[in-house]
């Protein structure tokens, strides 16, 4: 099992950085999957994770400028590794104006991550910085445990308004409850609501837009003949939907979520070649 | 005594007292004729502070020898504590402070039981500070920088911009030199659980160096905590910083020195006898504590010894000063009384350490921190528990310091 990678430029590497920190927000610890061509951070939806889960996939050939890799066996050409995310993004964090930085699987006193940032320095020669990320090898066996998780049947698809005022709401909103219902109808209207025993709040966001879905489904091909104004509605963990806003730091090219009536909420960021999923189920 | 701190000193003032914070909770206040020495030390003794602010770094400085009568021991002039909590919130916001206060003024009476810090703000605001303060045994820590057969020399930027790349949480650090590179890297206990521990190791080049002499390859672990206040304040004076050191176990001396102040940080390095993976040279035996000179006289004195030692990989920058050695040993002496400390080093406090404390130290070896410095002389030239020697000349005056007495804190 080998893995080296190189990235040279600095947009690329900021970019890459910026994902790092989003996913860093998200899971405290998660999954790096490596296949030829792609990199996948998930977070399977375990209890421990609160329910949550999370697929985040980019094309390395988007990031990196040198990327070799060699999975478990030539016909599982994949490596998946368990790690912290904030070791990554702390690790990145100091790599601003860096020349290089280099990221290659080891073995030290344990399986590392070894992230080498080759920063300019007054001398001739670079100062290089590495930092040893500690990783779990995730064994063949349980591969399965993460796999992609699919599209759930859901009952609406609507466009995120900016991001940025729904993190301002959602914020100012989560000092007051823990939980907040997110209802959205065909006609892109969507609702954050919460409720307390004192008081109760409802932001209305119009004419978001709902995404159309290629529907093979015959129940998505329903959707013409359902109520267009009928809200389907789903109430969820604020913290877990202010760590997803949080950790946004750059506008998503698309972002929309789906809602599964009292099920579940399917988040989907797209941003130029990164994708991001993020499910949050609901709370019974 | 009395002094005035002009606007412009006031941040580089403000960062040393919060660098000597860093080290603990006391420090002794000892204005001494030629300027104001700030020291401290940390309970475990393996940590030391020092700064001067010679008069010139003051817009005003006075101090006259007052005698008093002291009803206690016939001492001579006696430097005073004070908790560092009463005088933080004296400098706190140190950046804003520049632009708010006029000057400062630190004034003792003799007549009255307290040290007035008084800072004159603008739009007429007064903001006067009364501590009360402890007298107490002088202090001073016993280390000859210029016996260190290494020495580096750098901009406090570089030492900022590699300790940024370590956690705030990282407690201690391994620098690590030979002639050709350095490494500062993360330090991590044998018993740490790798597989959770991130490690950060950085490498630079001798070229980055004002000033690199390496003596003898070693690798040195010390507390980041207590040196990023100095780091910090060496970035407010704009002064560069020197490294003094040896092998692991011995101390590590970082100082910064301008016409207007001198600072000494000095650590104490761990040292493990098992410790020897990295280094070509045998197992860092701790150097027993001789009560004679010869302790400190190895054979790597002769390698400090101006810088014609072949064996020193040597290199400066054309327009720096001279040996960095000389610059120190003016005014150092080797005093040679040395006393095991008790060592409170947590997980690692061992038997050694209690034998060795007070007293002459034996050979006895040290396992872990070494504590450095402390040789014990007090003005009645008998060995005795916390009066120690003085390095700076100044406080060898016999001029009495008018006994203050404590009083109100207002």
């Amino acid at each position: 099992m080998r893995f080296r990678a190189k990235i040279v430029d600095l947009a690329c590497l900021n970019h890459f950085s910026r994902i790092i920190n989003t996913i860093a927000k998200l899971a405290k610890t998660c999954i790096l999957r490596l296949t030829v061509c792609k990199l996948y951070f998930i977070l399977s939806d375990k209890v421990a994770n609160g329910g949550a889960s999370m697929w985040c996939e980019l094309s390395q050939g988007n990031f990196f400028d040198e990327f070799q890799m060699e999975g478990v066996a030539a016909e599982h050409n994949e490596i998946y590794l368990e790690l912290v995310p904030e070791n990554l993004s702390r690790a990145l964090k100091t790599a601003q104006n860096a020349k290089a930085v280099k990221i290659k699987l080891t073995n030290k006193h344990c399986p590392c991550l070894s992230v080498a940032v080759e920063l300019p320095s007054l001398s001739s020669s670079s100062r290089i910085v590495t930092h040893d990320i500690p990783v779990g090898v995730i064994p063949r066996r349980m591969w399965n445990d993460f796999r992609e998780p699919s599209v759930p049947d859901f009952d609406v698809s609507i466009y995120l308004p900016a991001l940025k005022t729904m993190k301002s709401v959602v914020d100012r909103m989560k000092n007051l409850s823990n939980f907040i219902v997110i209802e959205a109808n065909l006609s892109g209207e969507m609702n954050l609501k919460i409720e307390t025993d004192l008081v109760s709040i409802t932001t209305h966001f119009k004419d978001l837009g709902n995404p159309p879905w290629a529907s093979e489904d015959d129940c998505q091909s329903n959707t013409q003949a359902r109520d267009l104004e009928s809200m389907a509605e789903a109430c969820i963990d604020i913290k877990k939907l202010q760590q997803l806003l949080a950790g946004q730091q750059v506008n998503p090219t698309k972002a929309l979520c789906n809602i599964v009536r009292k099920r579940i909420v399917h988040f989907i960021l797209l941003h130029e070649e990164v994708s991001l999923q993020y499910f949050i189920p609901a709370i019974a | 005594m009395k002094c005035v701190i002009g606007a412009a000193q006031l941040r580089v003032f403000g960062r040393a007292i919060h660098a000597i914070a860093r080290i603990s909770d006391e420090f002794w206040f000892d204005p001494v004729e030629k300027g104001l020495a700030l020291r401290s030390v940390n309970s475990s003794r393996s940590a030391y502070a020092c700064v001067f602010f010679s008069s010139m770094f003051f817009q005003h400085y006075c101090w006259t020898a007052v005698s008093q009568p002291c009803h206690k021991e016939q001492q001579l002039s006696l430097p005073c504590k004070l908790i560092i909590k009463s005088v933080l919130p004296v400098f706190r916001c140190v950046n804003v402070l520049e632009r708010n206060v006029e000057r400062c003024s630190i004034s003792t009476n003799p007549s009255e039981h307290h040290i007035t810090f008084q800072l004159l703000c603008r739009h007429g605001l007064v903001k006067t500070y009364n501590l009360t303060f402890q007298e107490c045994d002088p202090l001073q820590a016993v280390f000859a920088k210029h016996m260190c057969p290494n020495i580096l020399k750098v901009h406090s930027r570089l030492l900022a911009d590699v300790m940024i790349h370590f956690p705030t949480s990282q407690e201690e650090i391994t620098l690590s030199v030979t002639p050709v590179k350095v490494c500062f890297k993360s330090y991590t206990e044998e018993d740490t659980d790798f597989s959770r521990t991130m490690l950060t190791e950085i490498q630079l080049s001798p070229e980055e160096f004002d000033y690199f002499q390496v003596g003898v390859d070693s690798e040195v672990t010390f507390c980041l905590k207590e040196l990023r206040g100095l780091l910090a304040f060496s970035e407010a004076a704009s002064v560069p910083v020197s490294i003094h050191f040896d092998r692991c176990g011995k101390p590590i001396a970082f100082s910064i020195e301008d016409l207007l102040l001198e600072a000494s940080f000095i650590l104490a390095t761990l040292c493990e006898a098992e410790k020897e993976a990295a280094s070509p040279e045998p197992a860092c035996c701790p150097q027993p504590w001789h009560s004679s000179r010869t302790g400190m006289d190895n054979p790597d004195q002769t390698s400090m010894d101006g810088a014609s030692n072949a064996d020193t990989a040597t290199s400066k920058k054309p327009q720096q000063k001279g040996n960095a050695p000389s610059m120190n040993s003016a005014k150092e002496e080797v005093k040679n009384i040395p006393r095991g400390p008790e060592r409170d080093v947590p997980g690692r406090a061992g038997a050694a350490m209690a034998e060795a404390a007070a007293g002459e130290a034996t050979e006895a070896p040290y396992e872990k921190f070494h504590s450095l410095f402390f040789g014990a002389v007090s003005y009645k030239k008998e060995a005795i528990g916390d009066t120690f020697q003085s390095l700076v000349t100044a406080s060898d005056t016999e001029e009495e310091f008018g006994a203050l007495q404590s009083s109100q804190v207002l």
